[in-house]
């Protein structure tokens, strides 16, 4: 487990959309993307898609989904769970809070609900 | 139900057995595929012909997934499927295997696939062409694929155009012939059609419109005759990608109404009770009780896949939605959503260099347009929305639609 980041405004990232926290600016190593979704949370995921090499930063939101920009595999953004082919794998969460209009990411630390 | 054999482990077989567990189903499963553990195709065109991922890698799942959901894997074909009286409702199902097995079941998938069209010329059917449709032929086609070597891929479809673009980057010296310009019209329009065949010529790959008369080998080197004062092109390795026929044989043996296809209703469920079909091998029965087209894509597959394992089950299928096909090569991704033959108007939007990126096929409404297919070059989020929007008969405005300076999603406000 590792200190939250403080990744910002709530108001950096739109509702719909996701923004990418570099592997070498936090503690796991690898790419973790912040999703905004459209009921106002927010969620943390790897940001590269378990089936092949892309970036579900750039997938399409939806609901509390996102779906890989690729090959559409969907991931739950609550959950990390993979919810369709050609993904079998689900995706690893981190925790998100939100404290006083600021982001802060728990890299490492698993989301609450488990898939 | 308490048993289920599915014949063919590609992904309409494979999708079929996941949902059946997903599901629910504890009963007993049997997948029956010559190939043993089910793959994905899709890569053999692309990564796995240009060697970026290994074998295991094009594996839905790892091997054990199977054992420990007790699902049984039969590395064998079938050869004969019995099926009981239609109206005997405790007959079995049963199917002979290459290997002298034997297995019976409740209820039976059949998941056969299709098989490469073999080329309508003298010598289209020599034992050197090379097509591309299993892991096999794949790895056949990669081994041929030497720096300098001598490749004619015939077909520029999907297959054809991947497979060209794969091999030239490996250092081969590509033709790719096809006797319509562009190909690809009814998939993603003449607009996007004609700018990703120019890539071909662009990368360097000599393309010819025209089909081959004739093909001839002599020392392991193929000579490809042309009419029309072209060619010959000589070949060291040859390509046939020019569609498939569909695997009905079996089922037409075991008495399944066959038309181009084995026919199948919106869940799947052929003409015998017992008998279900997915994938590549089926053919829609529309309501008026008249044949469909076929859908060959790999999408199309999963959810015929989804659709069979709910209604065995007697649950709800998933909501229908437009079918959706991608394609890699020349380091450009392309999707198609929906139907670019239906409709009346197209409407395109430009990428920040000018390119076609997304074209949009409209359908005049009462009180519109309504989105009927799109298709994109690198433009995943256009396509995402255009199938959103045809599912549910957004009202599409042609100016937007064309406009670079409205985000996609704004268009489903």
């Amino acid at each position: 487990m590792s200190d939250p980041i403080n990744i910002g405004s709530v108001d950096d990232i739109p509702p719909g959309e996701a923004r990418v926290l570099d592997g070498d600016d936090n503690s796991t190593g690898v790419d973790i993307s912040v999703f905004h979704a459209e009921d106002g949370s927010f969620y943390a995921l790897d940001d590269e898609c378990t089936h092949e090499e892309a970036s579900l930063a750039d997938g399409f939101i939806e609901d509390s989904q996102v779906e890989c920009p690729l090959h559409a595999a969907a991931f739950c953004l609550k959950t990390g769970k993979a919810l369709c082919l050609p993904a079998t794998e689900n995706a690893r969460t981190h925790r998100v809070e939100v404290r006083d209009g600021e982001l802060y990411l728990y890299p490492g630390e698993p989301a609450t609900t488990q898939a | 139900m308490e048993s289920v054999i599915v014949v063919g482990g590609g992904l309409g077989g494979f999708t079929a057995v996941q949902q059946l567990r997903g599901r629910g189903f504890a009963g007993r499963i049997a997948v029956v595929d010559p190939e043993g553990v089910p793959y994905d195709r899709p890569p053999l065109s692309k990564e796995f012909l240009a060697g970026s991922i290994d074998a295991e890698q094009l594996l839905f799942v790892e091997p054990h997934w199977f054992a420990e959901r007790g699902v049984d894997v039969y590395a064998a074909a079938a050869t004969a499927v019995d099926l009981p009286d239609a109206e005997d409702d405790d007959g079995r199902v049963a199917v002979t295997l290459s290997d002298g097995g034997r297995l019976t079941a409740d209820r039976i998938v059949f998941a056969t696939g299709g098989k490469p069209r073999a080329l309508p010329v003298p010598g289209g059917d020599l034992d050197s062409l090379l097509v591309l449709r299993t892991r096999a032929d794949a790895e056949k086609l990669r081994a041929g694929l030497v720096p300098g070597a001598r490749l004619a891929v015939i077909g520029g479809g999907l297959i054809g155009a991947e497979a060209a673009s794969a091999a030239h980057r490996l250092g081969v010296e590509v033709t790719l012939i096809d006797p319509v310009d562009p190909p690809l019209v009814p998939a993603v329009g003449p607009e996007l059609a004609g700018r990703l065949h120019a890539m071909h010529a662009a990368a360097g790959i000599r393309v010819l419109a025209a089909a081959p008369s004739e093909i001839s080998v002599r020392d392991g080197v193929h000579e490809l005759a042309f009419g029309d004062g072209i060619g010959p092109v000589s070949a060291d390795v040859v390509l046939v990608g020019i569609g498939i026929v569909p695997n009905t044989a079996l089922a037409e043996a075991a008495g399944v109404e066959v038309d181009g296809g084995i026919l199948t209703d919106d869940a799947q469920r052929t003409s015998h009770p017992r008998a279900w079909a997915v994938g590549d091998c089926t053919r829609p029965r529309l309501g008026d009780g008249s044949p469909g087209r076929r859908a060959e894509h790999w999408e199309s597959a999963m959810h015929a896949g989804t659709a069979a394992a709910a209604a065995m089950l007697g649950q709800e299928p998933p909501a229908q939605t437009a079918s959706w096909f991608w394609s890699d090569r020349h380091g450009v991704h392309v999707e198609g959503v929906g139907d670019m033959t239906a409709g009346d108007t197209t409407v395109t939007r430009a990428d920040a260099s000018g390119n076609v990126q997304a074209a949009f096929r409209l359908a005049a409404a009462d009180d519109g347009h309504r989105v009927v297919g799109a298709a994109a070059v690198d433009g995943g989020v256009a396509i995402r929305v255009a199938r959103r929007m045809i599912d549910r008969g957004t009202a599409a405005d042609p100016a937007r639609l064309a406009d670079p300076a409205v985000p996609y999603k704004q268009l489903l406000k």
